[in-house]
């Protein structure tokens, strides 16, 4: 993300609330529901704030009791992205097949791939995680944009350009080969309002962030 | 998602922020990348940089060494290891399809809670907190009666983790299924030369008498057994004489094949025995220096079984049982392989020890090209050592003289009868619901809340057996693993062996390591201390500890580097005996048991007819259930390269019998478990004919290994839509491949109509003693 254009300040502003919206996708797509997301989901601020973007969600998520909206929440993540049996692989190896691979598969190539980024940015992959998994490619843009705006607000230009074009190339070689696949598999099968709306969050915001559309140019209202 | 606007995006980001202080999982890297350790190597293809690391394969109990070779963290290939003293650079299939097994799509990589009644396959995820908190809970609870807490595993002495578990939670229950293959024949060497097994050394050996064995598809040391017995043929000449039931891969490189009746191949080796001692072919000195027995009692008591009763009963020419007996006498060295096709019958014990009467009386005892002791370290536990609880009923059941490997087929039935009581049942990468025997009854005990009130299943796939689990741990497979192993030698030179992870765990799956440690710490009340290990390197370190000449070689570094260990200096020390005697009560080979006439059975080796055989009917026949090289007993289920091979279990049929009962090949048939061999919940099974010569007239043989009901996609043969979205995860070539589904189906599994029938000695499954009648479907 770029933010070309805008004032600092702004840049700063824009780079901090692309961390929040990574940051709360890494969230939902890379661990169970708990009642406490749940009720942070219902709050007003948040329902407002997506409504404007066309995004909204059916009664199965808003008029049912918080406890029992995360139990049926949690099976639907384990139907989902669990199994056991069918489900949906949520790994970039899956979704994209490598130069040397004859077809997708689980822990690919593209997963080597991502964890060598990782390991550019500094970042040791954590216990228990596939590099390549949904939640945490998202956590790694959060993680970026994090540091670009720290970057920003040191005065430090250099440092937050460098990691404008990481996340650039990170979105070039890898959100953008299949997010808006996986996501459209969720929106498919989902049972839950909750997730379909999410995946078509994550799709819309990845493909906004990463083709640079959030350039500091943003319109102040759109009609 | 409509175009955002610059305010409409920030109010989303703070929303978002408000929502949770997400704490970011990534850490800094704190020192440069570790790369695993190995020689350089790269793909040929690709180029990609490729390291490799020695390990230990567990796909069958044979322990083979192998080389994984990684590329990018992905394990792209499974050799063996020139270095291992058993298999020698060489790898079986069941050891090459080890990837198929880490990258199973149908895997489990996180702890699952059952949420509807048991069975019904509904599951949540859960954090490994909360699956850890609730198990050390019940156990916890459960404790009040150490003894109710039932540990099933594969095979207690390759679990010492498991055992350790059991032990120091103050139960004695660790029980093993490998019992019901290979109890009666350990049985039977311990009760005669006092050592559980043999290892006959094939490699060296001028005559080998095959009975009921197979090496070259199935054998408890397979390819390291195969290698050495084509070695034997090639290199040495060896003449290799079969008695079986069935046209195996071993009889294709033998010189002669007879079919025996099942379950009489004692008769034919008792007969051998008799020409042997009646023609003065015999040993003297041997028997005299080394067994509790003299020739003239021995010939007295073998002259009862003539060739020519062999000949009427088992169908074995009188003529070529005396050609044989004086071919084994006068070739040495000489030895004998046994395997199930022997030993799997309630007369299991007095056939082994039939068979294994050749080699005593000609003296190939623990020489050169003769039948040898089994050579192993013995590893320590590591202090504080848990105190040994006692026995139960389920180590030592009544109905059995001499358990070894415990009675494992019927300790579920045990729980069911209420012989003592289970609070929490512990199923630790064990499929009891596909490989023993009676699985209705099995599966009956498993639902019932009100016998297995808990429990927990530690596997990484979701077999047969998990699916009746209240919690299921993903448990990491043995590519992401630790462990020493030890087996016995093929080179009659003793060997200590490591399983370290070749890649990280795939996803949230935990060894059984970190498993039982958390358990033990969060169950405390004394248990943790038997786990307080800084490092699963501690553990390791002191299983070796006692391993004289490998600290000065390096300790586990040295292991970790080549993956196996022995004493450079040592040479087979043949005719270990001769220095101590057997380690039997008499100091000699007991010929004659005395433990087994203060028991009430018969103390010479004889032949027992199985009652189930007296008369056979019109329309019935003995079923036979064969192993293949292919599959290892609910274990490879869901491995795709192996189950493209096999997936598939015909009934083989005899022609002549097949026009007998009118049966042509390719009919749909049905076998209907004969009353004569006992009671079972299911009674019949459906299958297809396949009429070969290669079986015996009185014999239908199907293969074990297919026939699963759940595992997975790929053991149920289940088609994959390359485009429906919820397979995307089986867009891997391979996966697309599942073809057989819909030719000629993925099998029947024979054993859910075998009733739990032991052998009262051994209490090894009595698999043979099955007659089923077969009918036109």
């Amino acid at each position: 993300m770029t933010f070309s254009g805008a004032a600092s300040n702004s840049r700063i502003e824009l780079a901090r609330a692309a961390q929040g919206i990574y940051s709360l996708l890494a969230r939902i797509f890379g661990s169970l529901p708990t009642v406490r997301l749940v009720r942070s989901m219902r709050e007003e601020q948040m329902l407002d704030s997506l409504a404007a973007l066309g995004i909204s969600f059916e009664a199965d998520f808003l008029s049912v009791d918080e406890e029992r909206l995360a139990r049926e929440l949690s099976r639907e993540y384990t139907r989902l992205f669990t199994g056991p049996g069918t489900h949906i692989a949520a790994y970039e190896s899956v979704y994209v097949r490598g130069e040397g691979e004859t077809s997708p598969r689980l822990w690919g190539q593209a997963t080597g791939e991502v964890a060598e980024f990782y390991r550019e940015l500094g970042l040791e992959v954590p216990e228990g995680k596939t590099p390549d998994h949904l939640g945490l490619e998202l956590e790694a843009m959060a993680v970026m944009t994090q540091a670009q705006a720290d970057r920003l607000a040191a005065g430090d230009d250099a440092g937050a350009g460098r990691l404008a074009a990481m996340q650039e190339r990170f979105c070039r070689e890898h959100l953008l080969r299949w997010i808006p696949a996986v996501c459209r598999d969720v929106e498919q099968e989902s049972d839950s309002s909750f997730y379909r709306s999410m995946a078509s969050l994550a799709a819309g915001f990845v493909e906004m962030s990463c083709t640079g559309v959030i350039s500091g140019n943003l319109p102040e209202e759109v009609a | 998602m409509r175009t955002i606007s610059r305010r409409d995006f920030l109010r989303l980001g703070a929303a978002s922020t408000a929502v949770l202080a997400v704490e970011s999982q990534f850490r800094p890297l704190a020192r440069a990348a570790e790369l695993l350790e190995g020689g350089r190597s790269v793909n040929r293809t690709s180029g990609l940089p490729r390291s490799f690391l020695p390990s230990t394969c567990t796909q069958c109990p044979a322990g083979c060494g192998i080389i994984g070779y990684v590329e990018e963290s992905r394990l792209v290939k499974i050799g063996g290891n020139t270095k291992h003293i058993s298999n020698a650079g060489t790898l079986c299939a069941r050891g090459q399809a080890g990837i198929n097994a880490l990258y199973d799509p149908d895997r489990l990589l996180k702890p699952l809670k059952r949420t509807g009644a048991r069975g019904q396959d509904s599951w949540v995820e859960i954090e490994w907190e909360e699956a850890l908190a609730e198990v050390a809970q019940r156990m916890a609870a459960a404790r009040s009666n150490p003894q109710s807490l039932l540990f099933l595993t594969e095979d207690v002495e390759r679990d010492p983790l498991g055992r350790r578990f059991t032990h120091a939670y103050g139960s004695p229950n660790a029980i093993g299924s490998a019992g019901i293959h290979d109890a009666n024949k350990k049985v039977a060497t311990s009760l005669t030369w006092g050592a559980a097994g043999d290892i006959p050394d094939v490699a060296r050996c001028k005559y080998v008498l095959v009975f009921g064995a197979n090496p070259l598809e199935n054998n408890p040391n397979f390819v390291g057994m195969a290698r050495r017995f084509v070695d034997g043929i090639q290199q040495n000449q060896s003449k290799v004489v079969v008695f079986d039931v069935r046209l195996s891969h071993t009889t294709t490189f033998s010189h002669e094949l007879h079919y025996v009746a099942p379950g009489k191949m004692a008769l034919v080796a008792l007969a051998m025995a008799n020409v042997i001692m009646q023609d003065g072919l015999y040993d003297r000195d041997f028997i005299e220096r080394w067994t509790n027995v003299s020739p003239e009692q021995l010939a007295q008591h073998l002259a009862q079984y003539s060739p020519e009763r062999a000949e009427a009963e088992a169908g074995v020419s009188a003529l070529d049982i005396r050609r044989l007996a004086a071919e084994f006498a006068s070739t040495k060295p000489a030895t004998t392989i046994t395997d199930s096709v022997l030993s799997g019958f309630s007369n299991g014990v007095q056939n082994e020890r039939a068979v294994m009467l050749l080699s005593i009386i000609t003296g190939n005892i623990d020489n050169r090209g003769g039948l040898c002791m089994p050579r192993q370290y013995g590893l320590d536990e590591p202090a504080p050592a848990p105190p040994q609880p006692g026995v139960s009923v389920f180590t030592n059941p009544e109905n059995v003289a001499f358990p070894s490997q415990q009675a494992v087929a019927q300790v579920l039935r045990q729980a069911k009868d209420r012989q003592a009581e289970v609070r929490v049942l512990m199923t630790h990468s064990v499929n009891p619901l596909y490989s023993s025997p009676d699985e209705g009854l099995n599966e009956d005990v498993l639902r019932d809340e009100n016998v297995i009130p808990f429990h927990v299943a530690i596997t990484p796939y979701l077999n047969e057996t998990a699916a009746f689990a209240d919690i299921i741990m993903p448990e990491t497979t043995y590519m992401e693993d630790w462990e020493i192993e030890v087996r016995p030698s093929l080179e009659q030179v003793p060997f200590v062996a490591l399983r370290q992870p070749v890649v990280p765990p795939l996803e949230s799956a935990r060894s059984f390591f970190e498993i039982a440690r958390d358990l033990a710490s969060r169950i405390g009340g004394g248990m943790e201390q038997f786990f307080a290990f800084n490092s699963v390197s501690d553990y390791l370190k002191a299983r070796i500890s006692s391993v004289g000449g490998l600290a000065n070689a390096g300790g586990l570094d040295y292991l970790k580097q080549h993956g196996i260990w022995f004493d450079p200096k040592s040479r087979p020390n043949y005719g270990s005996y001769e220095a101590g005697g057997f380690s039997t009560p008499s100091g000699r080979i007991e010929v004659f048991s005395p433990r087994l006439a203060e028991r009430g059975f018969a103390p010479l080796p004889s032949y027992e007819t199985v009652q189930a055989f007296r008369e056979l009917g019109e329309r019935e026949l003995v079923l036979t259930i064969y192993e293949t090289a292919l599959h290892t007993d609910g274990k490879t289920g869901n491995c795709m390269w192996l189950n493209e091979i096999q997936h598939d279990n015909p009934a083989l049929i005899n022609p002549e019998t097949a026009a007998r009962l009118g049966i042509e090949d390719g009919d749909k048939i049905k076998l209907i478990r004969s009353s004569k061999s006992g009671e079972a919940k299911e009674r019949s099974i459906e299958t297809e004919a396949f009429l070969t010569e290669g079986v015996h007239p009185d014999v239908i043989a199907m293969a074990n290994g297919v026939g699963h009901t759940g595992f997975g996609r790929i053991a149920q043969g289940e088609k994959f839509k390359k485009d429906e979205v919820r397979h995307r995860e089986l867009r891997d070539a391979n996966f697309q491949l599942v073809w057989w589904g819909d030719h000629g189906g993925t099998g029947v599994n024979a054993k859910r109509i075998v009733p739990i029938e032991m052998d009262p000695i051994g209490g090894g499954q009595a698999w043979g003693d099955m007659v089923v009648s077969v009918a036109k479907d």
